[in-house]
């Protein structure tokens, strides 16, 4: 956890203990940069606003090196700040104050994410010049191997098994976040993050369309 | 009655104007010259008078003189007619005249007192100049001068005038409509960087340049929109620091009221009801926050996106623990809306929240149109809202009758609110209904993009 507030660090310590989970925690980003290198955490907290480098920054230099899942929890509540941390490649983002039994909601869900694909997917869906691998964990393009986050990955499985269909962002936050209910804006920057790495052209989306008001979907 | 605009008023103004100068000229320059026509007639026709006054005093002074003969000698013209008056008998040269009748008396009585005159007459409907010239002791010389050719004059000329004094104020009119049109164009401009600046876009600036008149119209609302816009994002940051500075805290005392609350069971009594009170109030106080800093910017404009509305209101509802079904979809209600995702989703939670603590329930959650535009119902069994208390349910801190009765600790009284502000974000309009077969119906009328 990578947390300024020292009363608000110490109480989320005691809540996340509570439920069992080991927090390990840092004032500063530098500080908790550090401690991810040495000793990986298996999900990172982050606030927005930090001293010296910022949560933004922050959250972008961890995902230089690791798709360990990142969850924002900051009191910035507007879409801008929002939208800009899930682009910098949060993986979820929530809004202080957060109840302790969202926040550990979240990370259960983000857990089970990061848990390999259950054994009846196909071994192999190939949408043109695209191969998705749900089993391995791959995905290719032309060829070459693409680096997806864990959350990108389950979003590009779950479109391109149902290639050809619409998915809302509804039925995409159920099936790849496990929210029954959730903030849209999250598929909508994670689809956002998935075309800058599948789409020649991100500015005009051909492997990747939006139907509009209804959801998204990947031509066969 | 409704006042005349500005333009109407001033177009109506050069038109008068123009008006009155032009119909005064007219009759100056046509008095000016029917006044100088009528001298000039009266002189040269006095003339020929005299001089037809010497001819018949020379014709008469023989013996026996023939008046008839005198006066065939005259060369009178077209428009002359000569009457010699001679011891009370008329003389003309053409049978009647009628001339005789209508000599006026007072020209009768300055002639016999021995002394010339002129005086204008009508004569059988006739303009006419009467000149009359004693010749001696009941002897005198009448000649009329008939004007009607003059008067025929006159009157092209009066119409004349007439024509360009009605042309002149119909330029005035015309001078006037396109003058305050010019005059009033900068103002428009004006209007729209005014309507834009209400529409949100704080950029809008005049440029003092184009209309050096109004420049300082424009600089004084460049200066307004200036403060204005530094004031607003004064009060934007501020809000943004306020939302930071007790979002903070209050996950310090959500976490640490977590914690209290799990040990609960190690708690002795006491300590267990003081804690239960603390976590209690700090739920409040968080839901309070949160709606509190929501209303503080729902007066922004709506941030509008296609919305499949019918999944919309049926997650509404499974994330209150209501069946789906509640759901009623009209069949012409159409699927997507342009609404602002976010705040219709507070909009129909609130509503159907409201519902749950004070109406005993929401029943159905109606999603329909009407021609007034889209149509959002939440109907309940509850008691109802009173006529009186309809339109004050929807000010700030006001709680449904009920809550009283059960300590005041339900909802934070803003709900209905934070309803209110973002429909009106919207463009649209919320009013509470009774629901026929009782209970409330809260209607949410939104306006269509299409409309």
């Amino acid at each position: 956890m990578i947390e300024d507030d020292d009363r608000i660090r110490l109480a989320l310590t005691l809540a996340l203990e509570d439920e069992g989970y080991v927090v390990r925690s840092a004032a500063t980003a530098e500080e908790g940069l550090l401690s991810q290198r040495r000793e990986p955490a298996d999900t990172v907290l982050v606030d927005l606003m930090l001293p010296g480098i910022d949560g933004f920054q922050c959250i972008r230099e961890l995902r230089r090196t690791d798709d360990v899942p990142v969850v924002v929890i900051s009191a910035r509540d507007d879409t801008h700040d929002i939208v800009a941390a899930l682009e910098a490649g949060a993986d979820d983002y929530l809004v202080k104050p957060a109840a302790t039994k969202e926040l550990t909601a979240r990370l259960r869900a983000l857990r089970r994410r990061a848990r390999p694909l259950p054994a009846a997917q196909p071994a192999e869906l190939v949408l043109g010049e695209l191969e998705v691998r749900p089993l391995a964990g791959e995905v290719l393009l032309r060829g070459e191997q693409l680096t997806l986050t864990r959350t990108e990955f389950r979003l590009l499985s779950e479109l391109a098994e149902h290639a050809g269909q619409v998915l809302s962002r509804q039925q995409l936050l159920q099936r790849v976040w496990e929210y029954d209910f959730g903030d849209e804006r999250l598929v909508d920057v994670h689809v956002g993050r998935l075309r800058q790495k599948i789409e020649d052209n991100p500015g005009s989306p051909q492997r990747l369309v939006t139907v509009r008001g209804l959801g998204y979907k990947m031509p066969r | 009655m409704r006042r005349p605009g500005l333009r109407t008023r001033v177009t109506a103004g050069f038109a008068v104007g123009a008006l009155l100068v032009s119909a005064a000229m007219a009759l100056l320059s046509y008095q000016v010259t029917e006044r100088y026509l009528l001298d000039e007639r009266e002189r040269s026709a006095g003339r020929a008078v005299l001089s037809d006054a010497g001819i018949v005093r020379a014709g008469l002074s023989g013996d026996d003189p023939d008046e008839l003969e005198v006066l065939r000698s005259l060369d009178t013209g077209a428009n002359r007619r000569a009457l010699l008056l001679r011891e009370g008998v008329p003389y003309s040269r053409t049978v009647d005249s009628g001339l005789a009748r209508n000599l006026p008396d007072s020209l009768v009585a300055l002639v016999e007192r021995g002394e010339p005159g002129v005086q204008r007459v009508r004569i059988n409907d006739r303009p006419a100049m009467v000149f009359g010239v004693p010749l001696g002791p009941s002897t005198a010389l009448y000649e009329v001068d008939y004007l009607h050719e003059l008067d025929r004059s006159l009157k092209a000329l009066a119409l004349v005038l007439t024509l360009a004094a009605a042309g002149t104020a119909g330029a005035g009119a015309l001078l006037g409509w396109y003058a305050s049109r010019r005059v009033l164009r900068p103002l428009s401009t004006v209007a729209d960087a005014a309507r834009d600046i209400a529409d949100g876009r704080l950029s809008a600036r005049l440029d003092p340049e184009t209309e050096p008149d109004l420049a300082r119209l424009a600089a004084s609302f460049n200066r307004m929109v200036d403060q204005l816009s530094a004031r607003m994002e004064r009060d934007r940051r501020f809000a943004a620091d306020v939302s930071h500075e007790l979002r903070s805290p209050l996950q310090t005392l959500s976490s640490a009221a977590s914690v209290l609350q799990r040990r609960s069971a190690n708690y002795d009594e006491r300590t267990g009801l003081a804690a239960r009170l603390l976590v209690e109030e700090v739920d409040r106080f968080q839901e309070l926050v949160t709606d509190l800093l929501e209303l503080a910017r729902s007066d922004q404009p709506a941030d509008v996106a296609a919305t499949d509305i019918a999944a919309l209101a049926r997650q509404v509802c499974r994330s209150r623990g209501l069946p789906a079904e509640l759901v009623v979809v009209a069949p012409d209600a159409g699927a997507l809306w342009q609404v602002d995702r976010r705040r219709v989703e507070q909009v129909l939670a609130n509503l159907v929240d409201n519902a749950q603590a004070h109406g005993g329930g929401a029943v159905a959650v109606r999603v329909g149109r009407d021609p007034g535009g889209h149509v959002l119902e939440v109907d309940d069994e509850g008691p109802g809202v009173s006529p009186a208390d309809r339109d004050a349910i929807f000010d700030r801190f006001v709680r449904g009758r009920s809550a009283g009765a059960r300590g005041n600790t339900e909802g934070t009284g803003l709900g209905l609110a934070l309803v209110a502000q973002h429909v009106s974000a919207h463009g649209g309009t919320v009013q509470v209904l009774d629901r026929p077969g009782g209970g409330a119906r809260f209607r949410v009328v939104l306006p269509r993009e299409d409309a």
